[in-house]
């Protein structure tokens, strides 16, 4: 068990409630809102407990509305919890102290931290003096950035003339600057066509190789999940469903397995084996429980000429979306 | 790792890129100078008008009411170079959720809003506003002495001082009033009464503006110390009400840091 | 129009959830008549009570009804447009059926009702502080909800076909601060037109300013004969009429510039 003080980021029942005003319909209403406001409690995360260990990439996973961002403001020091405590290298974050905001890097896809008027190489130069960052190391972390990404170019150019995924390039060159060593990221790559985000990956995932840096990333993308993260915690209505590696993911949320199969003479009556979510005349794929993977794939072989098989996870997509539509979260046993 | 800028050096440093930044744009100049010169001629058409009706307004002479609408002017351009603009992005961070960045640097946030935009074209207000102080100071045919144009100096001084303080502690308070771009109109509605000495209005309007927003001591004290209405004296209270309009806006600040909580999630 | 009810309802809707924004904006609207009024009062004090025409309690009467003719003078602003084609909003609106000019329209007509709610503790203190003189009669009133209305769709039409300059160059701001300048002298904002220089209010008279400004105001406070209002309650119409074939051909021909130039 590593030493406390070494661990990143500890967070133990962390909780926060906001409270928000009830929306007024109707005209009658809305005249009587003048002289009395009505609020209500929503517990936008409820006693959540993680840690981070140093160098780790972990996923952040939920639906809208389940109190992601909330953790990560206030885990940034954005937002004062309602109860529970968080640790951010040894610092309380919402204490704001310099040296801990020296040390960490905050990126939110789709929203410009740089200077909208500014050329990027000028956001750079303020970032130099606000964060400290020596002449030299600065020169070298920005020419290493900018060729790796391939922005010399526009790094002249007003933020404002860049595309989104130029901007995002710009932002996050301009977060790792001063080498942070946690590093939240709030969907970075939302919005940005396959290759950017491909761009962005491999970058952030060479800085975390390099550095050894901890990561925090929160994603709808499953494709940053399942490249960047070795491990996933899923949060939802504030709470945590699941806290683990990647893998297990579809083991405890999903109860059934997808069966592949190519083969010209398949039988007609595939339905009665599993679902069927695929058929074509020499392929066809079948959703099964765990437990009757062998049996079927075994009954597939005997009675068909079968050339291909395999036996795949459900899809994440799937998994996750299951997760978050069903009621407790828990394996989704329910067949068709 | 070095030590992180101090305040001065981020200032300039912001300065610089600002100012460099807005040179390529020299038809602003133009655009400004347009407009600074029409605000400027309604308020001499205003004060045309008055002096076509009478010789004493309230015991001001036109040529003391001039020094008046100049300072109005001058720390008007102030306003709109260095304070309005950073208002301005305050407001749009907090609506977009962007403050979120300001709050995560290792940097005191009400500086970092507080300098980090810049209107250059605004300092032709500034330079008008000093062109018709000199104007009335000739007008009246005051002499004033190195010592008066010190205390004036300082007097502006502190008037900067002041109407940021304002500005900064209105805008903060509206944090929570999302959509509160008229905010900034309603401030512009208000620097209006001091376009006019405030020994004029009604007692409640003079004292609104001496204590609860004390325009008073930003523009009518400055033009009364070159105009030699009043005594160097005088400067002592402007410094006071200074100091304690910084004090409160950086109050008000830190409040409005705890309670911010951004406009979504 | 149908639309024209919910339209104006939502207008109201939106406006009240801002209830502070409201009372701030009247709030700061109470200052610059408060401003010219004492500013003028004493003037008139200095001259023996009276200047042009018009005594202290006219002057009191003029300012406070200025308040509210302010309240109605509101229209979308020609800055906005260049923040819509900026930010790509204008193509919400031109894929919708109904032109925006109806939606801006009805959205601030809506919110007329909510800020001139208001208005009215306001109007009260400002009467209470100041001794504002009336001349009353049912015409006034009537002739004074007309031609606030009036005023309204005069001013709005103007600052919408004034905003169409945007499409054209980024620097509107500039020719809308002229206009504002204009108006703030042609208008009868600063002052009545009796008090300037008589080639200012013979300009004036050419112009649709005044028809947004002074003429509500001088109907409700009395100053104006029952022909009078309504000759400028014609001159309303006439304006309305003229702005809006002004827009309407400017607006065609930005649109299809929008549509070659693009975002």
């Amino acid at each position: 068990m590593a030493n406390p003080l070494d661990i990143p980021v500890v967070v133990d029942a962390l909780s926060k409630t906001f409270k928000v005003p009830v929306r007024e319909a109707g005209l009658g209403q809305s005249v009587m809102s003048l002289f009395k406001r009505e609020f209500r409690d929503v517990e936008a995360v409820k006693e959540i407990r993680f840690t981070l260990d140093a160098g780790e990439i972990v996923g952040f996973l939920g639906p809208n509305g389940a109190g992601k961002t909330t953790t990560i403001k206030m885990l940034t020091g954005l937002l004062f919890p309602t109860a529970g405590t968080a640790r951010v290298l040894g610092h309380e974050p919402w204490r704001r102290e310099k040296e801990l905001l020296r040390r960490i890097a905050l990126v939110m896809g789709q929203r410009n931290n740089l200077a909208w008027d500014l050329p990027a190489v000028d956001s750079f130069e303020l970032n130099k003096a606000i964060y400290g960052i020596p002449e030299d190391v600065f020169q070298k972390r920005k020419g290493e950035y900018i060729e790796i990404l391939d922005v010399a170019d526009i790094a002249t150019k007003p933020i404002r003339n860049l595309s989104l995924g130029e901007r995002m390039k710009m932002e996050i060159v301009a977060a790792l600057l001063h080498g942070p060593e946690v590093l939240f990221l709030d969907e970075p790559t939302i919005g940005l066509d396959v290759t950017m985000q491909r761009r962005l990956r491999q970058f952030i995932l060479d800085y975390n190789a390099q550095n050894g840096a901890t990561v925090l990333l929160t994603s709808h993308y499953m494709a940053d999940v399942s490249a960047m993260v070795s491990r996933v915690v899923v949060i939802d209505h504030g709470s945590i469903l699941y806290d683990g590696p990647l893998a297990g993911l579809s083991d405890r949320f999903s109860a059934h397995k997808t069966i592949r199969v190519e083969a010209t003479d398949l039988p007609e009556d595939l339905g009665q084996l599993g679902r069927v979510l695929e058929r074509n005349p020499a392929r066809a794929s079948i959703e099964v429980r765990r437990e009757d993977v062998s049996t079927v794939a075994g009954h597939l072989l005997a009675v068909a000429t079968v050339t291909d098989l395999a036996i795949e996870e459900t899809p994440l997509e799937d998994v996750i979306d299951r997760v978050f539509t069903s009621e407790s979260g828990g394996s989704d046993d329910t067949q068709n | 790792m070095s030590r992180p800028a101090g305040p001065i050096h981020l200032a300039r440093l912001h300065f610089k890129l600002g100012t460099l930044n807005e040179l390529q744009y020299r038809v602003n100049f133009w655009v400004q100078l347009l407009n600074s010169a029409l605000n400027l001629a309604t308020g001499l058409i205003a004060i045309a008008v008055v002096y076509n009706q009478t010789d004493s307004l309230g015991g001001w002479t036109s040529g003391q009411l001039l020094a008046v609408l100049g300072v109005h002017v001058l720390i008007g351009g102030f306003l709109k170079t260095f304070v309005v603009p950073n208002m301005w992005s305050l407001i749009r961070d907090v609506q977009e959720g962007t403050l979120d960045y300001t709050l995560t640097r290792p940097v005191d946030s009400q500086l970092i809003v507080s300098i980090r935009q810049i209107n250059i074209w605004s300092l032709i207000d500034v330079a008008l506003g000093v062109g018709v102080v000199a104007w009335a100071v000739t007008d009246i045919q005051a002499d004033p002495s190195a010592g008066d144009l010190i205390a004036f100096f300082v007097a502006l001084l502190c008037g900067a001082a002041i109407v940021y303080a304002i500005w900064l502690t209105a805008v903060t308070i509206a944090f929570k009033a999302v959509d509160i771009g008229d905010l900034m109109q309603i401030l512009n509605g208000v620097y209006e009464a001091g376009r006019w000495p405030v020994t004029i209005y009604p007692l409640w309007l003079r004292g609104s503006l001496t204590v609860v927003i004390p325009l008073a001591f930003a523009i009518t004290v400055p033009a009364e110390i070159i105009s030699e209405r009043i005594e160097g004296w005088w400067l002592i209270a402007a410094l006071g009400v200074a100091s304690a309009a910084l004090a409160v806006s950086r109050l008000i600040w830190k409040w409005g840091i705890r309670n911010y909580s951004g406009a979504s999630a | 129009m149908r639309y024209y009810r919910a339209g104006m309802r939502i207008g109201f809707q939106r406006e009240i959830q801002y209830r502070v924004r409201a009372f701030l904006m009247l709030f700061g609207f109470m200052i610059e008549p408060t401003i010219y009024l004492v500013v003028w009062t004493s003037v008139a004090d200095a001259q023996g009570g009276e200047i042009a025409g018009l005594t202290t309690g006219t002057l009191a009467a003029y300012y406070i009804v200025w308040t509210l003719v302010r309240v109605y003078n509101l229209a979308y602003a020609p800055d906005a447009w260049e923040w819509r084609i900026r930010e790509g909003r204008l193509n919400e609106f031109l894929s919708q059926p109904i032109h925006p000019f109806h939606r801006d329209f009805t959205f601030f007509a809506g919110a007329k009702f909510v800020w001139t709610l208001a208005w009215i503790p306001v109007a009260v203190f400002l009467t209470l502080i100041f001794d504002p003189v009336f001349d009353w009669a049912v015409i006034n009133v009537v002739g004074f909800v007309i031609a606030l209305w009036g005023g309204f769709i005069v001013r709005f039409l103007m600052l919408y076909a004034l905003g169409m300059i945007n499409f054209w160059t980024t620097r509107g701001s500039a020719i809308f601060g002229i206009f504002i300048a204009s108006e703030l002298v042609l208008s009868g904002r600063l002052v009545p037109l009796e008090l300037m220089p008589q080639w200012i209010s013979d300009i004036a008279a050419w112009l649709p300013f005044k028809w947004t400004f002074q003429f509500p105001i001088d109907t409700f406070i009395g100053r104006l004969s029952p022909q009078e209002i309504v000759s400028g309650i014609g001159f309303q119409a006439f304006w309305s009429i003229v702005l809006g074939l002004v827009f309407v051909l400017v607006w065609n021909r930005a649109i299809r510039r929008y549509g070659a130039v693009g975002n």
